[in-house]
């Protein structure tokens, strides 16, 4: 028995199969807005965070937080300060793709999760942060909302209560760095997004001054299952310490890529085979787990590996945002750290030296190997490079460029050298 | 003079550029400035609502050259530096003239291996056109984009900010090229989770009908 327990009979809740469902009446006929309805009636905000609490739930965006607790930092109330909560639907990390399904298919329970939070935690507005690129999305989501605005579920007096709040969606215009939540800040406040420094942590100071919390579509998309089934049952469901359903985004050298939802702590090579085994019967040959940022695994070293925070740590890597990519027997492992070292000089914000100028030079060094003119102690000073990067900047985007620099080198070093010519200079010269 | 400032390293833009637009386009209808002042009221400050000012700004005028900053800065109330700053920092603000349908193709690592560049090189081929160019024509500008979130259908591309196609062939980049120069504006298209597939055969949303509001044309209508 895994981690997962018996998956195979699982029942999807994040996104049922229900036909049409981000249509509201079909959505309210499943029992949808009850939730919050009992929420707003029964429950006080301080039992709706200890159910959180209770549920175990980290957060989905990659740094795996406690949700509960995360809410509970919110400041006392003070009727003259506003708070207010950001749903962070900026999803840009390689190989991600799970929110955006989420909002496709089941938009009403991402707003359902936002107005339980807003309630938990006492605000009266979200701001829901969706990166440009989905201005379809924005657009579907917009007329989905603006029905719930109609039927009273959102706005003034919603659901017959004296309570009053508001989703604002606000369009990104295409900065994976506004997936950081300082910068995020930034960004909804009309500026270039530079992350800021923590602290001042996001719960004293946030959107213009104001108590913030921010967090991201999947995990507010849990807050209505949690309250509808309590804590108890989602703590129940997957890896005990990282319980939860989980949205799996499957992509590369596989046969049926795609958003799969299984609980958490499934087995890496069962998820495999969910999604149909490699493409063309070739043999794996690496593993990102969880979006670009998070370290490579060789294929050796994914046997008995689950999907949930510890086991994965364990392994040498990371859970990130479960948005997993299978490369094949035949991948070029110089190509495909170039093109990540591309992606994140294209994408470092510029604020700060180490990031700003290290990028940049490894995507030079790379780029350098992977045309064939690199040397071998190039590789050396590319792990020098991530030692110079790590830790040394405002948010974590150099980390996040050096670990899979640092460990596709260190777990295909053969692949590397191959390529390198030997140093032309005397050792001891 | 030193020789570093007749020649400078980083080349500064132009102080003064010459305008693209006349001051008499250069205004928003009282229906564009309705919706200008609704954002606004959503934010604490009007600053929040500058990234939606200059997405209707670059429907409008197709691209965002320094007068049509200008004008959303005089809109907003804000310094031109601010809006410039925000202009200049995001990818999908266009600073210059781009064809009248941009093609975004996705070669973030997904796609990479499954043929992103296959798919760049072939709209190349096609168009006639390098990446990051616009092809002779006017009609096609060609990019490579950063991880576009569809990892699930790659390759894949996004056309004019607005809908996405995905699982690209190159018959299939024929057929639409073949529609967008007839004028049709892509569908937009849902891809069926594999789950739904097993359990429901079928579950896709297509309600393509909404979607063309928020696409921006990256050319005006009266420019084209």
């Amino acid at each position: 028995m895994t981690k997962a327990g018996d998956w195979k009979s699982y029942q999807r809740v994040l996104l049922p199969p229900v036909k049409n469902l981000h249509h509201l009446n079909i959505y309210r006929d499943q029992g949808g807005y009850e939730a919050l309805r009992r929420v707003l009636s029964e429950k006080s905000p301080q039992d709706v965070i200890g159910e959180m609490k209770r549920s175990g739930l980290r957060g989905r965006g990659g740094a795996g937080f406690p949700t509960g607790l995360k809410w509970s930092f919110m400041p006392p109330v003070d009727p003259d300060k506003p708070r207010y909560l950001c749903c962070n639907a900026d999803e840009s990390e390689p190989g991600t793709f799970k929110d955006r399904q989420l909002m496709e298919y089941n938009p009403h329970l991402l707003f359902e999760g936002i107005l339980i939070a807003c309630y938990a935690m006492s605000m009266r507005a979200c701001y829901l942060y969706v990166r440009g690129e989905y201005a379809s999305w924005i657009t579907l989501m917009e007329q989905e909302l603006s029905k719930a605005y109609e039927a009273k579920l959102v706005g003034e007096n919603m659901m017959g209560t004296q309570q009053h709040m508001d989703i604002i969606i606000h369009k990104g215009a295409g900065a994976y760095i506004c997936g950081e939540e300082t910068s995020l800040m930034e960004s909804l406040e009309g500026k270039r997004a530079y992350p800021r420094i923590k602290p001042p942590f996001p719960a004293q100071s946030g959107i213009w001054g104001a108590p913030t919390t921010i967090n991201n579509v999947e995990t507010l998309a849990c807050a209505p299952l949690i309250m509808e089934r309590g804590g108890g049952w989602f703590a129940g469901i997957g890896a005990e310490k990282n319980p939860g359903p989980l949205l799996y985004g499957i992509s590369g050298h596989v046969n049926r890529p795609g958003v799969y939802e299984y609980p958490t702590g499934m087995l890496i090579t069962d998820l495999l085979e969910i999604a149909g085994g490699m493409r063309g019967g070739k043999k794996l040959k690496a593993l990102v787990p969880g979006g670009a940022s998070v370290p490579v695994l060789r294929a050796d070293m994914i046997d008995g590996v689950t999907m949930d925070i510890e086991s994965l740590k364990e392994s040498g890597s990371m859970l990130g945002t479960a948005g997993m990519l299978f490369l094949d027997e035949d991948t070029d492992m110089v190509a495909f750290l170039r093109r990540v070292a591309r992606f994140y000089h294209h994408e470092s914000c510029g604020q700060c030296t180490p990031c700003r100028e290290g990028t940049g030079w490894m995507e030079n060094l790379i780029t350098r190997i992977d045309d064939g003119e690199g040397n071998l102690r190039d590789l050396d000073l590319l792990l020098d490079l991530c030692d110079q990067m790590e830790g040394r900047t405002v948010c974590a985007l150099a980390d996040a460029a050096a670990w899979p620099v640092r460990n596709t080198i260190n777990r295909f070093r053969d692949d590397f050298e191959r390529r390198c010519r030997p140093s032309s200079w005397a050792v001891n010269a | 003079m030193a020789d570093f400032i007749r020649n400078p390293v980083v080349r500064l833009p132009d102080p003064d550029p010459e305008p693209h637009f006349s001051s008499d386009e250069l205004n928003f209808t009282s229906d564009e400035k309705d919706r200008i002042s609704a954002w606004v009221r959503q934010y604490p400050t009007s600053d929040g609502a500058v990234m939606w000012t200059l997405w209707l700004a670059q429907e409008k005028f197709g691209f965002l050259p320094p007068e049509v900053l200008q004008l959303v800065a005089t809109e907003l109330g804000l310094p031109y530096a601010q809006v410039y700053g925000v202009a200049t920092f995001y990818t999908q603000y266009y600073k210059e003239k781009k064809g009248a349908f941009v093609l975004d193709v996705c070669t973030c690592f997904s796609c990479q291996f499954t043929g992103g560049y296959d798919i760049l090189a072939y709209l190349e081929e096609k168009l006639k056109v390098k990446r990051g160019h616009t092809s002779p024509c006017g009609r096609f500008t060609v990019q490579e984009a950063e991880c576009l979130g569809a990892c699930g259908s790659a390759p894949m591309m996004q056309v004019n900010n607005g809908p996405y196609a995905h699982h690209l062939t190159p018959e299939k980049i024929d057929t639409l090229i073949q529609a967008m120069e007839t004028g049709q504006p892509l569908p937009f298209v849902s891809i069926t989770l594999p789950q739904d597939e097993d359990e429901m055969g079928d579950n896709r949303r297509s309600d393509a009908d909404a979607i063309e509001s928020y696409q921006t044309p990256p050319q005006s209508k009266r420019t084209q």
